[in-house]
């Protein structure tokens, strides 16, 4: 009997340690692989009939107030940023910033999908930087493959968090005035909550599309998306809030040779869509990469 | 009867209950994932000193203050169950106790390891789970040894006959793996969502069923007990602090269950959800391992009863003939 408790226990302990080993060589490669070009993919080449989209994100109803952030876990969070509140629903004149405003779906003039366009990855980072110990900005966006760059001004340290569901997730600590850290998201998807677990309260998003044609409101609710090939495209614009996974509203659109298109959007109480006749308004999609921990 | 041994062994099952309670203020705030690295964090075990202008060890602030306090104090007890395994071998005579301290050993092992599987791995929730369970099984088999350890253990009982048709050694039994099972929901369910999501209302009414299951297993054995044995306080005293633990542990559920609710909807882990959901894990703990203190004594002091026992030989006889 005492024999076979011992061969169990010195089984477990050896399965654990290789689980373990397992893990600890694996956990910066794991992961989907890279997003590679279909059979019907073509390289994007602007003919300078581009359009645009803009638009206005409205906050309908009262806007809940920002809830102060008890800093005192990290007095330097407190010194650096002693009047630390929420973000979440960010509303400023009824326009609600931190909007991430994308082309999910359409068709250009052509007849191409513009899903099967290839862009050219941008050469320049995107940056998030971890200021008075909150995400500066709140909300971005980046290509595919683009480099993704983390900078520390605090005089803290923090650790960047994000939990993909396509990507590979990672979690790794930045000292102050430690060297930016750079990254890469191989696949398209939106969005990615992005936090700090040792400032519970540190949270972003990053919506990562294929192509450049994305955008977020900015403090007076306002975005626009430029460069666009004449097409009907459905605009999808997601707020953090409404939903454990946020909340998605869509609306069809059509951008002339050089045109603009309009698309507004309305968040908060009885939102609804607003702008161009005859939008059609789709239902909140379920994005369950978002808010998953 | 060692007293030494025994109080020792009270001071490690003491200290595994902190440790409970300081993993469960790691998930509560959701601190588990405060450091990447383990088993050290950036580096280093002692908290951040200043010496001759050399700065060194970790800056214990924000969440890595519960992450790396967790460290610290499981390294506490695990030194503590070596130095009573050491302790067990060098002053117990009983082999099966000494055996008993050797799996304890080996649990604490198992259990920093899987410590460090929720790191590397980034919390999946089946390590987390397991993390979890194996911390209450381990606090038994410390509780255990020091009731083992005992002068009220170790003096000779009077063994008395089970009364009544349900054997209340085999309730005591089932109302401790109830209890194994209703914690092993808990930590599930502590696990799959954090302080900003709601908990998934599936597992949410297993724990309440559990919890049922508990109430009814718990309080009718540790009843019947006060009912048929009132005058044996080596049974009767367990039975009551079961009962109040049970009570106890029932409010703070809905209490936790409240605080919970709102806390997606806060900027951060609050107090009160914190303060709240972690008693609750800890009276948990108490609750365990009080039942099988219960248990343990019962099997001491209990014998089936002379029917139950003629009943017994007459199904074998029977079996065997056929």
């Amino acid at each position: 009997m005492f024999k076979q408790i011992k061969v169990w226990l010195v089984l477990t302990t050896i399965l654990s340690l290789i689980a373990l080993g397992t893990a600890c060589s694996k956990s910066a490669t794991n992961g989907p692989e890279a997003e590679t070009p279909s059979a019907t993919s073509k390289a994007y080449v602007p003919k300078g009939d581009e359009g645009t989209v803009s638009g206005a994100i409205a906050f309908n109803g009262a806007p809940p107030a920002p809830k102060k952030i008890d800093t005192s876990a990290d007095p330097a969070c407190g010194t650096a940023n002693p009047n630390l509140t929420t973000e979440d629903t960010s509303v400023k004149d009824g326009k609600l910033a931190n909007v991430f405003v994308y082309i999910k779906d359409g068709t250009a003039a052509d007849g191409t999908k513009i899903g099967d366009y290839t862009h050219k990855t941008p050469s320049d980072a995107v940056t998030l930087d971890q200021k008075g110990c909150q995400y500066v900005p709140h909300v971005l966006g980046v290509q595919v493959n683009q480099k993704f760059k983390v900078t520390n001004s605090d005089p803290t340290q923090h650790n960047i968090h994000p939990n993909p569901k396509s990507n590979p997730g990672w979690n790794q600590t930045q000292p102050n005035g430690a060297a930016p850290i750079e990254k890469t998201f191989a696949r398209a998807e939106v969005l990615i909550p992005v936090k700090c677990d040792q400032h519970p309260w540190m949270k972003s998003y990053v919506g990562v599309v294929k192509h450049p044609f994305f955008a977020v409101s900015g403090e007076d609710g306002t975005f626009v998306i430029k460069g666009l090939p004449p097409g009907k495209y459905t605009v999808a614009a997601w707020h953090e809030k409404g939903g454990p996974n946020g909340t998605e509203k869509t609306m069809e659109v059509t951008v002339a040779a050089n045109g603009t298109a309009k698309a507004d959007f309305a968040f908060g109480d009885a939102a609804t869509a607003s702008g161009n006749p005859g939008l059609k308004m789709m239902p909140a999609l379920d994005l369950p990469m978002i808010g998953r921990h | 009867m060692n007293r030494g041994l025994h109080w020792f062994a009270c001071i490690v099952a003491g200290a595994t209950f902190f440790l409970i309670v300081a993993g469960a203020l790691v998930t509560s705030n959701a601190a588990g994932l405060a450091t990447p690295d383990w088993p050290l964090t950036e580096g280093a075990f002692l908290p951040k000193v200043e010496f001759l202008g050399i700065r060194t060890g970790v800056n214990m602030v924000g969440n890595l203050f519960w992450e790396h306090g967790h460290r610290m104090v499981a390294t506490t007890v695990g030194l503590l169950t070596i130095g009573l395994v050491i302790y067990l071998f060098a002053r117990e005579r009983r082999q099966w106790i000494r055996r008993l301290g050797l799996i304890a050993l080996f649990g604490v092992i198992a259990q920093g390891l899987l410590g460090g599987l929720t790191v590397k791995l980034m919390l999946p929730l089946w390590v987390s789970t397991a993390h979890a369970t194996l911390a209450q099984l381990f606090f038994c088999t410390v509780v255990s040894l020091a009731v083992f350890t005992s002068a009220s253990w170790m003096r000779e009982q009077p063994t008395m006959e089970e009364q009544g048709g349900l054997s209340l050694r085999y309730l005591c039994v089932a109302a401790s793996s109830a209890i194994l099972v209703q914690l092993i929901i808990g930590a599930t369910l502590r696990h799959s969502a954090t302080w900003d999501q709601h908990l998934p209302t599936d597992l949410l009414l297993t724990h309440v069923g559990g919890a049922i299951v508990v109430t009814l297993l718990v309080g009718s054995a540790a009843w019947l007990l006060l009912r048929r044995y009132p005058g044996e306080a080596f049974l009767t005293r367990p039975a009551k602090v079961a009962l109040s633990l049970l009570a106890l542990q029932l409010l703070l559920g809905v209490a936790a269950y409240i605080t919970r609710l709102g806390s997606p909807n806060d900027p951060q882990p609050l107090n009160p959800m914190i303060g709240i959901t972690v008693a609750h894990v800890a009276c948990g703990a108490m609750v365990f391992a009080t039942t099988i203190v219960l248990t343990l004594r019962s099997f001491k002091v209990l014998r089936a009863s002379e029917a139950a026992v003629r009943l017994s030989a007459q199904a074998r006889s029977l079996e065997y003939k056929l």
